[in-house]
């Protein structure tokens, strides 16, 4: 490559050598991707998130495609995090590119139990807290939904970690910005948004809903726009970095996203489609800044603030 | 990987065979599918899977109904068109050559799989087999070997393939199904009363196909396993039937 645009970015004392990673829940563990993706190009990638104890998910069906887009309810089916410290993430020691785990816990005893054992991990670079899945009876959004209750399980959390962390916020909520601000206040490093957005289909057929577990949440490329307004707002609100996903399937949108103002940004379902999306993505940013006569990556973040 | 399409015609009612330019790169077993991406844009969004109906070095043939708005865009594609496909995916069927009387059984777009499976029993096997394919009239049928059973009685025996078949099995046969749910059920049902082996092919609606959205999922004794990568071929003693 030619060009000589920076495309690192800092987050907390972590160098990503691009501002390109994938999302939690469509990359599964990494290893799955080796054969359509070379790793390393990654800025990183945020695993599956992880539970104290393995957990099956929700029922089928779990998926339902809807215009441009596509409806989950996967219910954080995850092999577990001891599970995933002994047999995945050794596969994964060589791979020279940030993983940031995913966790997710139903009270904050669990959260703290999840920060302790992956402390210890020398390949993890940074936590991403779960508090926005829409898809379980306990925890996730339940957490999220509150500033309260993300104040406190932060706090709790940045008591113990030795890592940077970030929590993931939902979009479900009448003021996101809000919610930012509670977790900033208690100490996280940064904040990525968005989650899925609650939806539903209805099978005109059997007259039910079409999952299982009723309600879903919503992703791809129709939700981006909902994304990019949120992080505009939240960026106008806190101080800690954001990281940007939702609906990110062309480098046209990941650009929409670092110009709204956030520092990273995740892909997520356009993995499905196209295993090695990100690739193209972050070349996709390379030739626009260069074409436009940016040197920095960091040079466009907020810039539609101006 | 983009292959060109060599031909993607009508042949039985809202039944497509889409023959795309092998590139002999890949080898892949009967019972192996494809994840199809429509087209280039994000309407439809996610891949199609796609079970393989022939692969020899000339094409890759998949043979797909038209059951909703990704099916159809899909039959508009032409001869000389590329088209995106992702694969071969999945595990494929096992075991043919265990000795035991073969059968193949399927249901409607279930039958292609099985069209795969009985070129390689021939060419590579050399074993005999018998096949009973269900439809439920006439112009549904896109096979032309094996016994048929129409739902409305049009063609050959008159109601459901499994009551055709059921007969025929014993312990010393070996089963290779695809079809509705439904059908596979009943013949879980009289797998086990006539304790012979039987491996399924089940669909499911999947996102990736190469087993991270975990959307594909299916009931089973060891708790729930990814159809795209722990299957798309179970053994049915596996399956959790009431589930389904």
């Amino acid at each position: 490559m030619a060009s000589s645009v920076n495309l690192t970015v800092k987050l907390g004392n972590i160098i990503f050598k691009n501002p390109v990673l994938t999302a939690s829940g469509t990359f599964g563990y990494g290893i799955e991707y080796q054969k359509y993706l070379d790793l390393d190009k990654l800025g990183g990638f945020v695993t599956k998130g992880l539970s104290v104890v393995e957990k099956q998910g929700n029922k089928p069906p779990r998926i339902i495609e809807t215009p441009c887009g596509m409806l989950n309810a996967i219910g954080l089916q995850n092999i577990g995090v001891d599970k995933f410290i002994f047999e995945k993430l050794p596969k994964l020691k060589d791979v020279n590119t940030h993983i940031i785990a995913n966790i997710y816990g139903s009270e904050v005893s669990e959260f703290v139990e999840l920060t302790e054992k992956l402390n210890e991990q020398d390949n993890i670079s940074a936590l991403e807290i779960n508090v926005s899945c829409p898809n379980v009876a306990q925890g996730g959004a339940l957490f999220g939904k509150d500033p309260d209750n993300v104040f406190v399980l932060t706090s709790a959390i940045k008591k113990v970690s030795k890592k940077p962390i970030i929590v993931k916020l939902t979009p479900n909520v009448d003021d996101i910005a809000f919610i930012a601000q509670a977790a900033q206040s208690a100490g996280a490093d940064a904040v990525s948004l968005i989650n899925t957005i609650t939806g539903m289909v209805i099978d005109t057929k059997t007259k039910k809903p079409f999952l299982a577990n009723k309600t879903g949440g919503l992703s791809g490329p129709a939700i981006y726009p909902v994304g990019v307004r949120m992080v505009y707002e939240v960026y106008e609100k806190i101080k800690i970095p954001i990281i940007g996903v939702g609906g990110i399937y062309n480098s046209n949108v990941a650009l929409q996203y670092l110009m709204a103002g956030a520092s990273l940004i995740q892909i997520g379902t356009a993995n499905f489609v196209k295993p090695d999306i990100s690739k193209e993505i972050i070349e996709g940013i390379r030739t626009y800044l260069d074409e436009e006569g940016f040197k920095s990556v960091s040079d466009i973040i907020g810039i539609a603030h101006n | 990987m983009e292959l060109k399409i060599l031909e993607n015609i009508e042949i039985a009612q809202n039944t497509f065979s889409l023959k795309i330019d092998n590139p002999n790169l890949f080898d892949a077993l009967a019972g192996q599918f494809f994840m199809v991406r429509i087209n280039g844009f994000n309407y439809p969004l996610l891949r199609r899977p796609f079970s393989i109906a022939d692969f020899n070095e000339n094409y890759i043939e998949i043979i797909y109904r038209v059951v909703g708005e990704g099916t159809k865009i899909l039959t508009k594609k032409k001869a000389g068109e590329f088209i995106d496909i992702l694969g071969p995916l999945g595990n494929g069927f096992s075991d043919i050559g265990t000795g035991k009387k073969i059968f193949l059984v399927g249901g409607g777009i279930g039958v292609a799989p099985l069209i795969y499976l009985k070129n390689v029993i021939e060419s590579q096997y050399r074993l005999p087999y018998k096949a009973y394919f269900g439809f439920n009239f006439k112009e549904e049928i896109y096979v032309d070997f094996g016994e048929i059973a129409t739902m409305d009685g049009s063609v050959g025996f008159n109601g459901n393939v499994v009551d055709l078949v059921e007969k025929e099995l014993d312990e010393n046969s070996i089963v290779f199904a695809c079809g509705p749910t439904l059908m596979l059920k009943r013949l879980a049902y009289v797998c086990y009363d006539k304790n012979c082996k039987m491996q399924v092919s089940l669909e499911s609606r999947m996102a990736c196909g190469i087993g991270v959205c975990l959307g594909c999922v299916v009931e089973t004794q060891d708790g729930y396993k990814k159809v795209c990568d722990n299957g798309p071929v179970f053994d049915y003693r596996e399956i959790v039937w009431q589930a389904l």
